[in-house]
């Protein structure tokens, strides 16, 4: 296991999916990969294979070296310890925490502004290098730019860094505690100290602390349902029972939950070694890709360097053209292309995703990873576990048979009052035979509890058939007082039926026996029946209506009990010495009473759910690891399969012609069982996945799972993957998001998972798809708005440079408006509802519908973007118009503009103007171009929360928004106004009257793209839409 | 990729604009399903049935993603990223397939010629509005440009006057410099252009803003010493430099209360001696009442601004010199930190023998 172990390292990558791999690796890495991840699979299979299940109790003894009755020695405990480290799940190979934060300060965005910052500086040291006396600009710009990459990676390591402490604390809440014997004595040792050939003693309640192969056990149960995936308690015992170790009942699995009974086993593997253990190691071992949202980032950053590479190289050329030396315009070039970063984008998107996963939190998804809040509203394909997450996880009565009629229950999650009445005698009957016949019994002391949520004793049928009678009929504890049991036979697989024998102590004082067990059985016993209280004797007829109603409840994929009873002679009298093993009493000729099913009821939001990702486009597919026939049932029963869909096996059965020759296009759904799928090439299953729109996996293997993940994804889609337990997570952590239980979900699923769900309801699922779906539109309106106001930044600097004017808006104000005034309101739109029903979208294609893509660009530069400027620009050319320099005088004068010496510069009315004074007007101007932006960016704002609606529609309900506005306002006259800003930020009081330049064009922009909207409205797929709808 | 898949076939298909907007705005389109049936029977038609022309298309994607490849392997057999990059920007920027400048349409140039040429004609108004409200003659504001710079003559991008006196080559430059300025000054040329108006008060001329502007003389005769009428190296030969001082004009500027403004120059820091005398002409050392108000440039087309000149008659030679010129008078400020041209000019001398 140290090997795997060492794989498991060896692939950090796989920890972290917000990196971002490198594109077109070299096919021979690829291919390594690929035999790798072969080869970890391929590791697991082989390890599964173990012997220990089959040797004796003295071949285990020696191969351990341990004595079974007085166990190992403190000493040689304490070797192996040291020899084999600790008892306890490695958690997935954690990349160290400088490597994380590294991560979030040099991914994806943030090399954009890196890369700004360094230009900047290189810019920087060319002007000291050439001027003595250089403007602090760009190194002011670099130094900011840098700022804000490190707080935003330190605010988003911060974020995920929470996360996976709130992971930890998931893990402090099961204390571990093994009673191991040692030196023959019995004593409670931390589960990380246990060793190798530990004996160790477990009870019902217990976590198995380790591997064990049992050397006795009385009654014991173990439910492995977390590495199996089957709910249903198993049974086990010292026997040898089956080759597989998986299925064997002598072995029990490290983690896994006693049920009830005692046991005790030597440990046979600990730690990462165990079961457990090797399939986490397969987890963490597993290569994962790029998030959905970090593909878009990606893709958005091409855009952007592309937009800002060919505006810089244009106006090199240009301004090389315009005569200016090659150093001033290489710093244009550096200039241009770092004022198209957005510096503030990193931080809107980072927190808007936050926004996001705190809101999603608060509707029970944990998101572990910020990006994946994204992910989950692009997924087209959910493959979910069945037990926990489809299902409530408990068995419940569902059905009953008598008098020749089948009852149904209610079966909901809130089940109050009694979920069944009926005057019949059968059913008197029926009931009491299922209360008395019966071990199951509530735990003391939860009065207080509905009865549907009190914890029992005893299996989970049994289980439910208590609660049942407890709710539907009467009082199980006071029945069974007066109803003394007398005699049992408990069930066992070979009889497969329960016996018990009762005395009545209030009525006739006499004896009576019943029975439950496999309806075929039971039936056996019976020579009579019951209806409406009345016996008759059995005929054929009463056996083909039985036949009928257990197939009909069977094929539900609901487990049959059938009952009987039989009064027994007076002359078994009170006190009669009842003996199971001698049979000395007559057990023929029974009374039949009828049928009760149970089953593991879908939990009662999941068909509305499924039926919501149905609609929303979202494939569900259902991996479970239970029967196919369960399996089905459930899927028809939450609608994965639909009411008129057919399988394959169904169209035969209609047609009346074999399987074989069923046209597959007919049958849209199929139930595929683990052992179909082993023997399938992918291109089978790629086929299987392609053309049937309903499918249930069943009985299927963690390998299996991860499979059918793969599959998915190769059609390009994104992969959603619930799971709870420890076989479910080589797919959770395979899957674009893989969710995992919060309650019922163990250790491992919720390492390997991105996404928790914490109340293990799937319908909280369709909520994060919702939201996910949110937050792209969002994200898409949020980007829009910051981008917009790119263009004004950027032309002041461009007409600077070719028309020689004096600079329109300078850095400093450049990043106010990015970094100050803009930000709020960016983000304010995270806040912004949907605008229409986006349930009923179909999810976005990943390939062709970007966060980013060329119509929001050709909108936010070219359009709103290019009003913005010409706002901008009439109010500067006011402002310096009623100073005194008139726009056409304005035109090439930067070089006397800049000359610091000429203190007597005349305008266009022959006025003289010092250096500094002419500086003064030249900030002012700056101010007021940004007071500009920001006005414009109202409008900006307001138009851009919606993409196809009109504002009217949609209203101004979204107060964040409204504060956004208020702010940047408030913040921008508090820049301008605050005495020492001149000093400070070189920012000047403006007159009142400069501040309504801005609002002809904030009007414009507004009716603009309200006409806009109203075209694409009025004309879906008109020009107007295929041009500017982004 | 799938760009060039559908531009390939642009030709043959006369719809294909709508066609690549099914693939690309599916988003659009899903918007308006409202039935979740509509949705549903999307689904399907994605999923099962392949249809020829999708598989058509598959060959070709197949084709193009094989020719791509091999270009890859051929031109970059590692596969580069900025190489990828570099053909994804060459694409955007020309299209080879559809033979479309920036993967654009001509109707998008369309929509973008009369997009712009609107906002043309916005900002053209605007702008007609701005100077509708902007009078020709007269600034809207001037606080900015109060209170008045000063500035000096010979100007040589310089404030640090270096020379030696016994060689001329290093203050030629100054008088020929001066000699230019003040060209505007002789005396002949004023006479003809100028008014000689009563000196000690204003020469307020009234009536309509339009009306041409009469200016008062200044004659270079003025300066005597420093006219260079009598030394035509303005003393620079002797070591003993004259500079002259001009305050910027403001349209509508008056020294506050009648009363002149004048100028004043001293050591700036260091020994006070080491300025022996200065003489100033005119010799009240003060710009005449008579010179303002000024009117602007439009109206006021002869206005001469006056000078004061100083001569530095007797400085410490060999030693850099730094000299304060400031105005003095009501209204006049002349101690602004980071402006020190306010009010104030302040030049080193260092005349070498």
């Amino acid at each position: 296991m140290e090997l795997g172990w060492k794989k498991g390292a060896a692939a950090p990558q796989g920890q972290n999916p917000r990196q971002i791999p490198i594109k077109g690796p070299k096919p021979s890495k690829k291919k390594m990969k690929r035999k790798k991840k072969k080869r970890d699979t391929e590791e697991l299979k082989k390890e599964v294979v173990m012997d220990d299940h089959k040797l004796t109790l003295e071949e285990l003894s020696t191969k351990y070296s341990v004595n079974l009755t007085t166990g190992h020695s403190h000493q040689r405990a304490k070797e192996i310890l040291i020899r084999d480290g600790p008892n306890t799940l490695t958690p997935p190979p954690t990349t160290p925490e400088w490597v994380k934060f590294c991560k979030q300060l040099f991914g994806g965005f943030s090399l954009l502004l890196w890369t700004g910052a360094i230009l900047c500086f290189v810019a920087y040291g060319i002007q000291i290098y050439f001027n003595e006396e250089p403007a602090k600009d760009n190194l002011y710009l670099s130094i900011v730019l840098t700022v804000v990459v490190v707080i935003t990676g330190c605010f988003s390591y911060y974020q995920e860094a929470k996360s996976s402490k709130i992971m930890e604390s998931f893990k402090n809440m099961v204390p571990q505690q093994a009673l191991v014997i040692r030196e023959g004595e019995k004593m409670q040792i931390n589960v990380q100290d246990v060793v190798l050939g530990d004996l160790v003693e477990i009870k019902g309640g217990d976590r198995i602390p380790a591997d064990l192969r049992l050397i006795s056990a009385r009654g014991c149960k173990v439910d492995n349902s977390s590495l199996t995936g089957e709910s249903e308690p198993q049974s086990r015992s010292t026997d040898f029972t089956h080759e597989n170790p998986l299925e064997t009942r002598n072995i029990c699995f490290f983690s896994t939950n006693c049920v009830e009974g005692t046991a005790r086993g030597i440990v046979i593997a600990t730690g990462d070694s165990t079961v457990m253990g090797r399939i986490a190691s397969l987890t963490s071992g597993l290569e994962v890709g790029q998030t959905p949202i970090a593909a878009e980032i990606e893709h958005f950053i091409r855009l952007i360097t592309v937009v800002a590479v060919f505006l810089g190289v244009t106006f090199f050329v240009l301004s090389l053209l315009l005569g200016y030396g090659w150093l001033e315009a290489i710093i244009f070039l550096i200039g241009i292309i770092v004022a198209n970063v957005p510096e503030g984008l990193l931080a809107t998107v980072t927190v808007c995703l936050t926004l996001t996963a705190k809101r999603m939190a608060k509707k029970n998804c944990l998101v572990k990873n910020l990006e994946a809040v994204e992910t989950l509203g692009s997924t087209s394909i959910i493959c979910s576990d069945k037990t926990g997450t489809l299902t409530q996880n408990r068995m419940i009565v569902a059905h009953m048979w008598f008098d020749e009629t089948v009852y149904e229950v209610d079966t909901s999650e809130e089940q109050t009052g009694k979920t069944f009445a009926n005057n019949s005698d059968t059913w008197f009957i029926l009931a009491q035979i299922a209360g008395l016949c019966n071990r199951a019994d509530f735990k003391p002391n939860q009065e207080t509890l509905p009865i549907a949520k009190r914890a029992t004793t005893g299996d989970a049928s049994e289980s439910a058939l208590l609660k049942f009678i407890e709710q539907s009929y009467s009082s199980v504890a006071e029945m069974r007082k007066k109803n003394p049991k007398v005699a049992e036979i408990p069930f066992n697989s070979t009889n497969k039926y329960q016996m018990s024998i009762h005395f009545r102590e209030d009525g006739s004082q006499t004896h009576v026996l019943m029975m439950k067990g496999a309806p075929e059985r039971i039936l056996e016993f019976c020579s009579t029946f019951l209806l409406h209280g009345q016996e008759y004797s059995m005929d054929n007829e009463l056996k083909e209506d039985f036949q009928n109603a257990y197939l009909e409840l069977g094929g539900l994929g609901e487990r049959v009990l059938g009952f009987c009873f039989l009064n027994l002679p007076s002359s078994f009298s009170k006190g009669f010495p009842f003996n199971t093993d001698e049979m000395n009493f007559p057990m023929d000729n029974l009374c039949f009473v009828g049928l009760i099913s149970m089953i593991d009821p879908p939990r009662t939001t999941v068909p509305d759910a499924v039926n919501k990702c149905r609609s929303a486009g979202i494939k569900v597919i259902m991996v479970t690891g239970d029967h196919p026939i369960t399996a089905e049932a459930i899927a028809k029963r939450v609608g994965i399969i639909s009411e008129n869909t057919e399988t394959a096996e169904e169209v035969a059965a209609r047609l009346r012609i074999p399987v074989s020759k069923v046209n597959p296009r007919d049958a849209k759904a199929i139930v595929v069982h683990g052992s179909q799928l082993k023997d399938l090439h992918s291109e089978q299953l790629d086929q299987i996945l392609r053309n049937h729109t309903e499918i249930v996996f069943a009985r299927t293997s963690p390998q299996q799972k991860l499979i059918i993940v793969e599959g998915c994804q190769r059609l390009g889609a994104i992969v959603a993957v619930t799971g709870d337990g420890v076989n479910d997570s080589p797919a959770l952590k395979k899957a674009d998001i893989g969710i995992a239980m919060g309650i019922s979900g163990s250790d491992v699923s919720k390492q390997a998972a991105d996404m928790i769900l914490l109340d293990d309801n799937f319908a909280s699922i369709v909520t994060g798809v919702e939201e996910g779906r949110l937050i792209f539109d969002n994200l898409k309106k949020s980007i829009m708005y910051t981008l917009t106001s790119n263009i004004p930044e950027i032309t002041p600097f461009l007409v600077f440079i070719i028309l020689g004017v004096p600079l329109p808006l300078g850095t400093i104000t450049i990043l106010c408006i990015d970094l100050g005034t803009d930000m709020v309101p960016a983000i304010s739109l995270a806040y912004e509802s949907a605008e229409s029903d986006i349930m009923k979208r179909r999810p976005r294609n990943p390939k062709m519908d970007k966060l980013v893509n060329r119509r929001l660009i050709s909108m936010a530069y070219g359009q709103i973007g290019m009003i913005q400027a010409v706002a901008g620009f009439f109010t500067y050319f006011v402002i310096m118009a009623e100073n005194g320099f008139r726009p056409i005088d304005l035109l090439g004068i930067r070089l006397y503009w800049e000359d610091k010496f000429l203190n007597d510069l005349e305008d266009s009315y022959g006025q003289q103007w010092t250096y500094e004074q002419r500086k003064v007007v030249e900030f002012t101007c700056q101010t007021a171009f940004f007071v500009t932006i920001v006005l414009v960016q109202w409008a900006d704002l307001i138009v851009s929360k919606t993409r196809r609606n009109s504002v009217f529609q949609q209203g101004m309900r979204n107060k964040i928004l409204i504060f956004g506005i208020l702010e940047e306002t408030f913040l921008a006259a508090f820049l301008s106004y605050t005495p020492g800003m001149d000093v400070a930020l070189r920012m000047y009081p403006l007159k009142i009257s400069w501040w309504f330049c801005a609002l002809p064009y904030s009007i414009l922009i507004f009716v603009y793209d309200e006409i806009r909207k109203l075209l694409i409205r009025q004309r879906p797929g008109g020009w107007v839409e295929r041009e500017t709808y982004y | 990729m799938r760009r060039q898949l559908r531009s390939r076939r642009t030709p043959s298909f006369p719809y294909s604009y709508r066609y690549r907007l099914d693939d690309q705005d599916e988003l659009n389109q899903n918007y308006l399903a409202d039935e979740e049936e509509e949705a549903e029977e999307e689904a399907r038609v994605m999923v099962v049935p392949k249809s020829e022309e999708e598989e058509e298309e598959k060959e070709k994607e197949e084709e193009e993603e094989e020719k791509k490849e091999e270009e890859e392997g051929q031109g970059q057999p590692t596969g580069n990223t900025w190489w990828q990059k570099l053909q994804i920007m060459s694409e955007y920027l020309w299209d080879p397939e559809r033979r479309m400048f920036l993967a654009r349409t001509g109707l998008i140039l369309l929509i973008y010629f009369f997009f712009y040429a609107s906002l043309a004609a916005v900002i053209t108004l605007c702008m007609y509005t701005l100077f509708l409200t902007i009078s020709p003659y007269i600034p809207t504001f001037t606080e900015r440009v109060k209170p008045p710079g000063v500035m000096i003559r010979p100007f040589a991008h310089s404030l640090n006057f270096n020379f030696n006196v016994s060689e001329p080559d290093t203050w030629q430059h100054y008088v020929i410099s001066l000699n230019g300025f003040l060209q505007g000054y002789n005396d002949s040329l004023q006479e003809e252009m100028n008014v000689d108006c009563p000196p000690g008060q204003y020469f307020i001329q009234d009536g309509d803003e339009d009306e041409d502007k009469k200016a008062c003389q200044f004659k270079r005769s003025f300066l005597k010493n420093c006219s260079g009428l009598e030394d035509p190296t303005f003393g620079y030969s002797t070591g003993q430099p004259c500079i002259l001082l001009k305050m910027n004009r403001i349209v509508g500027f008056r020294p506050e209360l009648g009363d002149p403004v004048k100028v004043s120059c001293k050591v700036q820091r260091g020994d006070e001696n080491d300025i022996r005398s200065i003489r100033y002409y005119p010799e009240s050392a003060s710009f005449d009442l008579r010179y303002y108000p000024y009117y602007g440039k439009l109206t006021h087309v002869n206005y001469t601004s006056p000078l004061v000149a100083m001569h530095f008659t007797d400085v410490v030679k060999n030693q850099a010199v730094p000299v304060q010129c400031q105005l003095k008078g009501k209204g006049i400020i002349n101690d602004v930190i980071n402006d020190r041209f306010v009010g104030r000019v302040i030049f080193t001398l260092n005349i070498e023998t």
